[in-house]
């Protein structure tokens, strides 16, 4: 059935378009800009509309209607029969060929892509459903997406840290200036106070001239990946799977090992030191500012509702709190913007021609989210959102003039 | 010195399985016992005992269960799998200065069924101990499994010389082959193909299941006497031409990974070079390789670092099959028996009853664990 569904739908192609309530217009994107937090001023010098607002002007609003031949909808009323009632957004990929300009009327038109499954993932049972959307001005294509959810059976339990307390250090007079450091936020290495060799790790007699005094120098924190794993079995106490552990050459000239977090592992990636639950990790090294973002209730309800997406999820905690979630979170179509901004922020005359995002951990009210980011070529930013979940986005934005 | 002096005169095993049903130091006691009657010996010429510092079972727990008397030799030998050819080592020299005359060494484990070296020790962290500090290094960032720890230097050795996974599974499936016919062999009549050592899950990236070896119960037992009293016992001696120990600068066990280079086994060179200085003869001498398996990427790296072929040249040579390969199916096909199997397996070649003979086999190479200071044999007619 849902095979047959599946194959319907996509032999049936685009379905009938879609109009916007209101044409581009300066009211809806200064509510957005506003609610993102973004003060670029391009948009309104230049007349057009935020890249990333693609969706929001085809949004269904507060009283959506149903459209029979819209694909996703047909789709998740035949994988709601068979059981995989539970949804979660997995990846948002989204081109914007051109800037849309004040006055422009978008409509959109949908079909199904593919389904895939069944697939057993973290979450459950499930089916990977992808639509790809793309929307018009008159005949002209303008911006496109790939959006894919996954359909699934709610498992029995979610998945969590492997029971038991993580491993602790031994730590002895040799070794305790080092995980002083750590309690103090500082990577530090061992110095001969005779010679002056750099050392990792320590020991109580320095191997090059024999000296018992050591002491020690503060790292810079940076640091390269000289080699790293992916550690999938057996089970680890007090640790999710999979993580990756990296072997980090420092330019001090010392190697160190720690979990590296919140990106694709790569030899050669540069990465930067920090502190989690008293051990050293390392992290991918921002080559853009960082931007944090406290998201309180106000931010979650208002980008919500900038964005056009009235789901109760997203403004209301009871119904939130009732449908399983911790509190209300950010939208999609919003996180879609924080990772505009964060890329506009730095280069606030680049104009952004595509935004692929994987969805992660979901981002509640109270928590605080951090992007860091890469530039990969010339015109390519790889982008993590993090909080204190873990990674809530990860990505890759295109612009046109970095 | 040493080489030629003593020669390994018999072997025993247990049967090889997932749940022996007994005890490890009745598993030992069956070993000894059955190495001794290979070699024609009694319990009472036993004057020398060797075994891991790993193993559970104590000399004397061994001799009082063979039935043996005086005792007046005993040692341990440490680093895991590492000391596997050392306790020959030991033995030797014991023979060959005269303080012992009949050494049997042996290692007994139920690795299975018992302590499983593959999950994570949180133990291992927290000794009081320099090895407790050094794994505090690394198990609590995450690294704290065998497969962990050879998959750093693996991930490495792949970006130095474009090694794949693929060329990893070329010595399981080496490996797997020979088990296939080995009826001794845990995977007898099982072997597999490239595609599914592709197949098989990730364990620790960039190794996967197939890449590892198996845990096994089981137990091994050699017989050293002098290379002339070996000559006057039943079995054709193994002579120990070569037998070496070795370890690196700045080595650790399983994470030596503060030198310059990650992709090579520098311990290996220690023992490579003193290997080829005793016995007087070359990589391309050696008929047969019986190279320790525990993970197929430090294969190829022992390759390279004995001489076989050059750097980043092991894949190829691997592909090729230039010299035969770990013929009891190793311990990836064969059993887990932390290197000992190995090592009969060389006497079986040296002896012509090998159940995948090599043709001829003069000088047969045998190493212990590697990523830990370790130590090899070359045995000969």
């Amino acid at each position: 059935m849902i095979a047959e569904t599946a194959a319907q739908l996509k032999q049936a192609g685009y379905c009938t378009p879609r109009s916007g309530r209101d044409p581009v217009n300066l009211p809806m994107i200064n509510n957005w800009l506003e609610a993102m937090g973004d003060n670029n001023r391009r948009y309104a010098a230049e007349g057009v509309a935020p890249p990333a607002m693609a969706q929001v002007w085809t949004m269904r609003g507060l009283h959506p209607v149903a459209t029979p031949d819209d694909p996703l909808f047909a789709m998740t009323a035949v994988l709601d029969e068979a059981g995989f009632t539970a949804v979660v957004a997995t990846n948002c990929e989204q081109t914007y060929h051109r800037e849309l300009r004040l006055g422009e009327e978008v409509a959109v038109r949908s079909r199904l892509s593919e389904v895939v499954g069944p697939k057993k993932t973290a979450l459950g049972e499930g089916y990977f459903v992808t639509t790809e959307s793309t929307w018009f001005v008159g005949d002209e294509p303008v911006s496109s997406m790939l959006f894919r959810v996954l359909k699934y059976k709610p498992a029995a339990s979610t998945p969590s840290p492997v029971a038991g307390d993580p491993i602790r250090p031994a730590v002895n007079r040799d070794t305790a200036y080092f995980w002083d450091g750590i309690t103090a936020g500082e990577l530090r290495i061992q110095q001969c106070s005779s010679c002056g060799s750099l050392r990792h790790p320590p020991g109580p007699m320095c191997p090059s001239c024999g000296a018992t005094k050591p002491s020690f120098v503060v790292a810079s924190g940076d640091g390269v990946v000289y080699s790293y794993v992916v550690h999938h079995h057996p089970p680890v106490p007090g640790r999710r799977l999979p993580y990756v552990v990296a072997l980090v050459e420092l330019p001090e000239g010392v190697r160190v090992v720690g979990e590296l977090i919140g990106a694709e592992p790569r030899v050669g990636m540069r990465v930067a030191f920090d502190v989690a639950a008293g051990l050293p990790i390392w992290r991918p090294k921002s080559d853009l500012p960082p931007l944090s973002i406290e998201i309180t209730p106000t931010f979650v309800v208002s980008s919500a509702l900038a964005t056009r997406d009235f789901q109760d999820v997203h403004h209301d905690r009871d119904l939130a709190i009732a449908k399983g979630s911790k509190d209300i979170f950010v939208n999609i179509l919003t996180t879609t913007g924080l990772v505009q901004r964060f890329v506009t922020d730095w280069k606030p005359q680049a104009r952004v021609t595509s935004i692929a995002i994987k969805l992660g951990v979901p981002c509640y009210a109270y928590d605080m989210l951090t992007f860091s980011g890469r530039v990969t070529s010339p015109t390519t930013i790889e982008v993590v959102g993090r909080n204190s979940l873990g990674a809530h986005v990860t990505g890759s934005v295109e612009v046109a003039d970095a | 010195m040493l080489s030629g002096k003593a020669a390994i005169a018999g072997i025993g095993a247990t049967e090889f399985s997932k749940d022996s049903g007994r005890s490890e130091l009745q598993l030992a006691a069956e070993a000894v016992r059955s190495a001794l009657a290979d070699a024609g010996l009694h319990p009472s010429d036993v004057d020398g005992l060797v075994t891991f510092s790993m193993d559970s079972n104590a000399e004397v727990a061994v001799a009082r269960e063979i039935g043996a008397g005086e005792l007046t030799f005993f040692s341990r030998i440490g680093y895991g799998g590492g000391a596997a050819c050392a306790t020959v080592q030991q033995a030797a020299m014991a023979v060959a200065t005269g303080v012992a005359s009949v050494v049997v060494c042996y290692r007994a484990l139920n690795e299975r069924s018992g302590h499983r070296f593959g999950q994570v020790s949180l133990a291992a962290a927290s000794a009081p101990t320099t090895s407790g500090i050094d794994n505090s290094w690394h198990y609590p960032m995450g690294l704290g499994t065998p497969a962990g720890t050879v998959a750093m230097a693996a991930r490495r050795y792949m970006h130095k010389y474009g090694a794949t996974s693929e060329d990893f599974g070329r010595v399981a499936v080496i490996d797997r082959r020979h088990a296939a016919t080995n009826p001794h062999a845990w995977f007898y009549e099982r072997p597999i193909t490239l595609a599914e050592h592709q197949a098989s899950r990730w364990i620790t990236e960039p190794l996967r299941l197939l890449d590892c070896c198996q845990e096994s119960d089981g137990a091994v037992a050699i017989v050293v006497t002098s290379a002339e009293r070996a000559r006057d016992l039943p079995r054709p001696p193994a002579v120990i031409t070569a037998a070496t120990q070795g370890s690196g600068p700045d080595q650790f066990t399983m994470t030596s990974y503060y030198r310059d280079d990650l992709s090579g086994l520098p311990e290996i060179g220690v023992v490579a070079r003193q290997l080829w200085a005793q016995s007087r003869l070359s990589a391309a001498d050696v008929d047969v390789a019986i190279l320790y398996d525990h993970f197929t990427p430090y294969v190829l790296m022992q390759l390279e670092e004995l001489g076989f072929c050059g750097r980043g040249e092991a894949p190829a040579f691997v592909a090729e099959e230039r010299v035969p390969l770990n013929t009891h199916g190793g311990q990836l096909g064969e059993a887990y028996i932390h290197g000992m199997n190995g090592i009969a397996e060389g006497v079986r070649q040296i002896r012509g009853t090998a159940v995948n003979q090599v043709a001829d086999a003069h000088h047969v190479l045998v190493t212990a664990g590697t990523g830990v200071p370790t130590s090899a044999l070359i045995l000969a007619r």
